[in-house]
């Protein structure tokens, strides 16, 4: 089967290390992940994102809709403000993580996961019967970069007509760059400080503006960064990877998201059930887990305490910026207290780790959006 | 990606990429430069054991990059001497050096006539490679 194309792929096959990612010919890295993990701790890179679900919902009801499908309040937005949640089945698993930015009362732009493009739609789709909504399927027609990093901000202003620190963390807004007119908004899967552009009236048959945009990108200094920096840079930020960390069958309380979810809302998807777990309490959670001794922690692996299993890495690897390996499980409750000790099997050896906080795994005061700026 | 892959004359080879090179009573191990190539930013190695008797085919260790976890079978059969400490902390020497810096164990060999017919010349080595590019 051909691969799908994106906006950025006719910069990927000439300089990339291209793969099949979930349907989509896309690239691992450019240079190599660690220095492009590096930039985006250090400075800037971007990342094609095109790939991601975007739709725009709108109709009178697009709150109450947008109220009833995500775990959060989306009744508290106004315009020009977004907010990360998750959509839950009626038994609380997850159907996918996302943002929602309110451009206007009654128009909202919907961003999901690439790997569930096809089932968030029919998702959305089939819970928008008895609300007056209408759902168009943007993703072929916008493209969409994520440029990420402390030095974000000063480098998309060389080719924005206006400042795009005018706009706030988690806010969307018109901005010009490269002369196109695109939406930016504050948000990113890296940790840092950054920016997710959409290039809109953009077919991903014919993208000349997201090309250009990229292109200008690159020339102002930014870092082309693929997949790999991309897993590597969510995963020390304590990020959630869809499919890996969170699924059908995992519920938001036990991956650690109860902060997304508004039990207050008088009525959402999965609430019901969720009102259960939260009274009956979960009997795992999901902890971070930082190796003692040398190794890699991957996706399955298992973690135990001696003799007795405990559970599966969901998320694993090496951790460039903390020269550390690091792991997410799903682990009984009574060892979600930092410091305790476990192992990994790593083929046939114990490797002794330790719970750490992971969300995120380093320093807030060094890394991260929050850091001290100097 | 790959710009030119080196296949080192003298040395044997596996079609899972490890090289096996005779030095005088004792046979050098380690993979070849299509495998570091492939794997990108080597970022851990697991070593075969000291003393350790191994067969040829068997995993014996590991080489690890970012993203990907590449088992290490042994080229050849006998008993490991040394292995090359250097590359826990510079795993990264498999990517620069992978025939010389690189190697990762030193072994007496038991079985070398009957193991070197299963092995590829760098002639047969470079047309195995040639197969798997697209």
């Amino acid at each position: 089967m051909e691969l799908r194309k994106t906006h950025i792929y006719q910069y990927h096959v000439e300089h990339g290390n291209v793969v099949d990612f979930g349907g989509f010919a896309m690239p691992v890295w450019y240079e190599g992940i660690i220095p492009e993990h590096k930039a985006v701790r250090e400075a800037c890179g971007i990342f094609d994102t095109s790939h991601m679900g975007r739709v725009y919902t709108e109709g009178p009801e697009v709150v109450k809709f947008l109220d009833y499908v995500d775990s959060n309040d989306v009744s508290a937005l106004t315009d020009g403000k977004g907010v990360y949640g998750v959509m839950c089945k009626p038994d609380a698993g997850i159907v996918d993580d996302l943002i929602v930015y309110r451009r206007s009362a009654e128009k909202f732009l919907v961003v999901y996961n690439a790997g569930n493009r096809a089932k968030d739609f029919a998702w959305l789709l089939k819970n928008t019967k008895g609300f007056k909504v209408k759902l168009t399927d943007m993703s072929d027609n916008m493209g969409m970069i994520a440029v990420q990093g402390p030095k974000a901000a000063e480098i998309l202003s060389k080719i924005s007509e206006t400042d795009p620190n005018a706009i706030e963390r988690f806010n969307i807004a018109p901005l010009k760059i490269s002369g196109i007119d695109c939406l930016a908004a504050r948000t990113g899967y890296t940790g840092e400080d950054g920016f997710e552009v959409f290039i809109p009236d953009d077919p991903v048959s014919e993208p000349s503006k997201s090309l250009k945009i990229w292109n200008d990108l690159v020339s102002a200094g930014a870092k082309p960064c693929g997949l790999g920096a991309r897993d590597s840079l969510r995963l020390e930020a304590g990020l959630w990877l869809y499919g890996n960390d969170i699924d059908e069958s995992t519920n938001p309380v036990e991956a650690g998201l109860k902060w997304v979810v508004k039990m207050k809302k008088p009525y959402f998807n999965g609430k019901k059930s969720l009102e259960g777990i939260i009274e009956k309490g979960v009997p795992r959670t999901l902890v971070g887990i930082m190796l003692m001794e040398r190794g890699i922690p991957r996706h399955g692996y298992e973690v135990y305490d001696g003799e007795k299993k405990i559970g599966v890495i969901t998320s694993g690897g090496v951790a460039p910026t903390l020269d550390a390996s690091i792991a997410l499980a799903y682990l009984p409750l009574e060892y979600k207290e930092i410091g305790k000790e476990v192992q990994v099997k790593i083929r046939s050896n114990m490797v002794k780790g330790k719970i750490v906080k992971h969300h995120p795994f380093y320093d807030e005061s060094k890394y991260g959006w929050k850091r001290v700026k100097v | 990606m790959t710009d030119e892959v080196k296949v080192e004359n003298g040395l044997f080879y596996t079609s899972e990429h490890e090289w096996a090179k005779p030095s005088g009573e004792f046979v050098i191990i380690g993979v070849s430069d299509y495998a570091q190539a492939q794997l990108h930013e080597i970022v851990y190695v697991e070593l075969p054991k000291k003393d350790a008797s191994i067969a040829q085919g068997e995993a014996i260790g590991a080489v690890e990059s970012v993203k990907a976890v590449s088992d290490f079978y042994s080229p050849i059969t006998g008993t490991v001497v040394e292995v090359n400490d250097a590359l826990l902390d510079s795993p990264e020497k498999i990517n620069s050096d992978p025939y010389g810096e690189g190697w990762i164990a030193k072994v007496k060999p038991s079985n070398w006539e009957a193991n070197v017919t299963k092995l590829m010349d760098a002639e047969k080595y470079k047309q195995h490679i040639a197969t798997l590019k697209h």
